[in-house]
C-alpha cells in the first residue's frame, strides 16, 4: 500500500510538472507568436517559406492558418459572438470581404506610421484598414492537352470542345468575378447572375463538374478530371510548379483584377507583431521572391520588378484599367446568389 | 446494470456523464435555443417555418436520408460477405479480415475520399474496367455522380457495419447450424433461417453508425459529390462560412440530428424488439 501511495505521489509530481511545464511553453509561445489566415495552396506554401523566416528574424513566430476568405469571417464572427479572442490576429481579404469585416467590426483601421514600406506602396495600394499585398489577376485556366486555348467566357459555354470539362466552383471571389464578366456577356451587366444562373440551368449537360472551391479545382485539374476552371495568374503559376500541363489565358472581353489586403483583427494578441507581419509582406525583400516563379504575385512595392511571365500579362501602368467589381453590392447580394447558384446547380 | 449501480457502480460512471453533459448536452442545448430565439425570422420556430417552407430545402433533407439508406444497403451487401468469412474461416482468416477491416480506419477519412477520386476518375481504372466491358463509353466519369458517392462511402462506412457483425457473429453457437444441417436445411436455408436472424442484433448497431456517419460525411459528399450533390452538412457549413446566417445553420443542425436522429432511434427500438433480444 505504501509503496502504491509513494508511486501516487510520484504520478502526482509528473502530472503537476508536466502542466507547469506546457502552461510555461505555452505562456512562452503566446509572447511574440502570432496566427494569421492565408489563403490555402500556393499563398500558403509562399508565406511561410519567404514571410515566416522574415519574422523569425525579429523573433516572432509566425503561424499560418490556411482559409478561405469567407471562412476566415466566420470563424472570426464564430469567436467574437462567443466571447472568445478572434482565431487569426490578421486576416487577409479581398474588398467584397473586408466590407464585411468592417459591417461586423472584426478589423481595425491601421497606423501606418508603424509601418517601415508604407511609403513604398502606391497610394493604389494603401488602405486604411491595412495595405495591399498583390493584385490577383483572374482568367481561365486550361489544360492544352484536353481542350483548346479558349479566347473567352463566351466558347466554353458553347464549343463542344469544352463539353464535359469546364468546371465552375462556389461562390468563391475568383468565380464572382468570372460570373460577371459571363453576366457582362450574357446579361444585362456584371451583376446580372440571374443570366448567370439560367445559362448554367440550360447548359448544365454542357458544363463538368461544379465543386465548392478553387483548391478543389486544382485538385480536379492535376486528375485530368476537368480541363478548364476560372483562375487566377498564381493558380495556374502553380500547378505549373508542380509540373501539371496548364495554361492561363486573359478573356478578350477584359481581366478581372481584385486587391488582396492584410488587416488587423479587432482583439488580437500582438498589434506590434502583426505590424512586422504586414511590414514584411510589403517588403521589397519579400516581395520579390514571392513574384517570382512558382507564386508570381504581382508586387505592390514600388522597389520591385514585375517577371516576364508576369508582364505577359500586366504592367504597372495598366493595373488601374482593369475590370473592378462592385464589391461592395456583391457582399449585398452574395447571399441570395448563393441560395440561387445552388438551385441552379443541384441534379 | 441496475444492479451494478445499486452496488456502488454510480462514481464510475460519473466522469463519463459529466464529460457528455459539458461537451454535448450543453453545447446541444445551446445550439437548440439559438436556433429557436435567434435570426430575422418571427416566431419561436421561425428559422424552421423558413427552412420547411422552401420545397428545395425539404428536397435536400429527403436526399441527405436517401443517400444514407443507399449506403446503409450498400455497406450491408459488401458486408455481410466479410462477415460470414469470417465466421467460417481459421484463425489465420479471421485475423486477415479484421486486419483487413480496421486497415481503413488506420488512415484518415480524407486520405480515403482522395483514393477514391483517383479510382472514379476519367482516368481511373474503374472508368477503364467500365469502358472494356461496354458497360460505359469514353469519356465517362463516376466522379461527382450520386453512383460514385454511394460506392465511395460504402467502402468508407464498411468497417462500422462488418465489425459490430463480426462481435454478435462470434457468438453464435455453431452446433445450431450443425442441428440445420441435420435436419436437412441447405447452406441458403441456413443463412435465411438461422444465420441471419441471430446476426440481426449485429446488423442494427451497424445500420446505426452507417446511417448517422453516411449522413454527416461532409468531406466525401463535398469531394466525390461535389456541388451537384447538396447535402445538410454541406448546407451548413454554407450558412456558417459562406452567408454567416448562425440561426439558420443551428436550425439546420438541428434538423440534420433530428431527421437521421429519428431512424436511428427507430432501428434501436427495433434492436429492443422481445424477438430480437433472446437472440443475443
Amino acid at each position: 500500500m505504501s509503496v502504491l501511495n509513494n508511486k501516487r505521489r510520484h504520478l502526482g509530481k509528473l502530472a503537476a510538472g508536466a502542466l507547469a511545464l506546457t502552461l510555461f511553453a505555452g505562456q512562452a509561445m503566446a509572447e511574440g507568436s502570432i496566427v494569421v489566415a492565408n489563403f490555402p495552396n500556393n499563398w500558403e506554401d509562399a508565406y511561410r517559406k519567404v514571410i515566416k523566416p522574415i519574422l523569425a528574424e525579429q523573433e516572432i513566430d509566425l503561424t499560418i492558418a490556411p482559409a478561405l476568405t469567407t471562412l476566415q469571417i466566420g470563424n472570426t464572427l464564430a469567436a467574437k459572438k462567443a466571447g472568445a479572442p478572434p482565431p487569426y490576429d490578421a486576416l487577409l481579404l479581398s474588398p467584397g470581404d473586408t466590407a464585411v469585416a468592417i459591417d461586423n467590426d472584426l478589423i481595425m483601421k491601421i497606423d501606418p506610421s508603424k509601418l517601415k514600406n508604407w511609403d513604398k506602396l502606391d497610394p493604389m495600394f494603401q488602405t486604411e484598414y491595412g495595405p495591399v499585398v498583390t493584385v490577383e489577376f483572374c482568367g481561365i485556366g486550361y489544360n492544352p492537352d484536353l481542350v483548346p486555348a479558349p479566347s473567352g467566357y463566351k466558347v466554353l459555354f458553347e464549343d463542344p470542345a469544352y463539353k464535359g470539362l469546364v468546371s465552375l466552383g462556389g461562390l468563391s471571389n475568383t468565380e464572382i468575378m468570372a460570373f460577371s464578366e459571363i453576366a457582362r456577356i450574357f446579361g444585362d451587366g456584371p451583376l446580372d447572375m440571374d443570366a448567370v444562373f439560367e445559362l448554367i440551368k440550360e447548359k448544365k449537360d454542357h458544363l463538368g463538374p461544379f465543386v465548392d472551391t478553387t483548391t478543389h479545382q486544382m485538385t480536379m485539374f492535376q486528375q485530368n478530371e476537368i480541363g478548364v476552371f476560372m483562375a487566377c495568374t498564381n493558380n495556374v503559376a502553380k500547378l505549373q510548379s508542380l509540373g501539371v500541363n496548364a495554361e492561363f489565358v486573359a478573356p478578350e472581353t477584359g481581366m478581372p483584377a481584385v486587391p488582396v489586403v492584410i488587416h488587423m483583427t479587432k482583439g488580437n494578441a500582438d498589434p506590434d507583431a502583426v505590424y512586422a507581419y504586414m511590414d514584411a509582406a510589403i517588403s521589397a525583400q519579400a516581395q520579390s521572391e514571392l513574384t517570382a516563379p512558382p507564386v508570381e504575385l504581382f508586387p505592390t512595392n514600388s522597389d520591385v520588378e514585375l517577371t516576364d511571365s508576369i508582364k505577359r500579362f500586366v504592367t504597372k501602368d495598366k493595373v488601374g484599367s482593369f475590370v473592378y467589381l462592385d464589391w461592395v453590392s456583391v457582399a449585398k447580394n452574395r447571399d441570395e446568389w448563393t441560395k440561387a447558384y445552388d438551385r441552379a446547380v443541384k441534379q | 446494470m441496475i444492479q451494478s449501480l445499486k452496488t456502488g457502480g454510480l462514481p464510475f460512471l460519473i466522469p463519463m456523464l459529466l464529460l457528455s453533459f459539458g461537451v454535448f448536452i450543453v453545447p446541444f442545448g445551446v445550439l437548440t435555443a439559438y436556433s429557436l430565439t435567434a435570426g430575422e425570422a418571427p416566431g419561436l420556430f421561425g428559422n424552421y417555418i423558413v427552412f420547411f417552407s422552401d420545397s428545395f430545402n425539404v428536397r435536400v433533407v429527403l436526399d441527405t436520408i436517401k443517400l444514407a439508406v443507399l449506403v446503409t444497403v450498400g455497406v450491408t451487401i459488401a458486408g455481410t460477405p466479410i462477415a460470414l468469412v469470417y465466421w467460417h474461416g481459421s484463425p489465420l482468416v479471421r485475423q486477415t479480415v479484421i486486419f483487413l477491416t480496421l486497415l481503413p480506419l488506420l488512415t484518415s477519412n480524407v486520405v480515403r475520399t482522395f483514393a477514391w477520386i483517383v479510382l472514379l476518375g476519367r482516368e481511373g481504372p474503374l472508368v477503364a474496367m467500365t469502358n472494356a466491358l461496354g458497360i460505359t463509353e469514353a469519356p465517362t466519369t463516376f466522379m461527382f455522380t450520386e453512383a460514385g458517392l454511394i460506392l465511395a462511402q460504402t467502402q468508407i462506412e464498411l468497417p462500422l457495419l462488418v465489425l459490430p457483425l463480426i462481435a454478435v457473429l462470434s457468438r453464435v453457437d455453431p452446433r445450431l447450424v450443425e442441428a440445420a444441417q441435420v435436419a436437412g436445411a441447405g447452406p441458403w436455408r441456413i443463412l435465411a433461417t438461422v444465420l441471419l436472424p441471430l446476426s440481426l442484433p449485429g446488423y442494427i448497431a451497424g445500420w446505426i453508425l452507417c446511417f448517422a456517419s453516411a449522413t454527416t460525411n461532409f468531406v466525401t459528399q463535398t469531394s466525390i459529390g461535389g456541388a451537384r450533390q447538396i447535402y445538410l452538412p454541406q448546407f451548413v457549413y454554407r450558412e456558417v462560412s459562406t452567408l454567416f446566417d448562425w440561426p439558420s445553420a443551428a436550425a439546420i443542425s438541428l434538423i440534420l440530428v433530428i431527421s437521421t436522429g429519428s431512424v436511428m432511434l427507430a432501428l434501436a427500438m427495433l434492436a429492443r424488439h422481445p424477438r430480437l433480444v433472446g437472440h443475443v
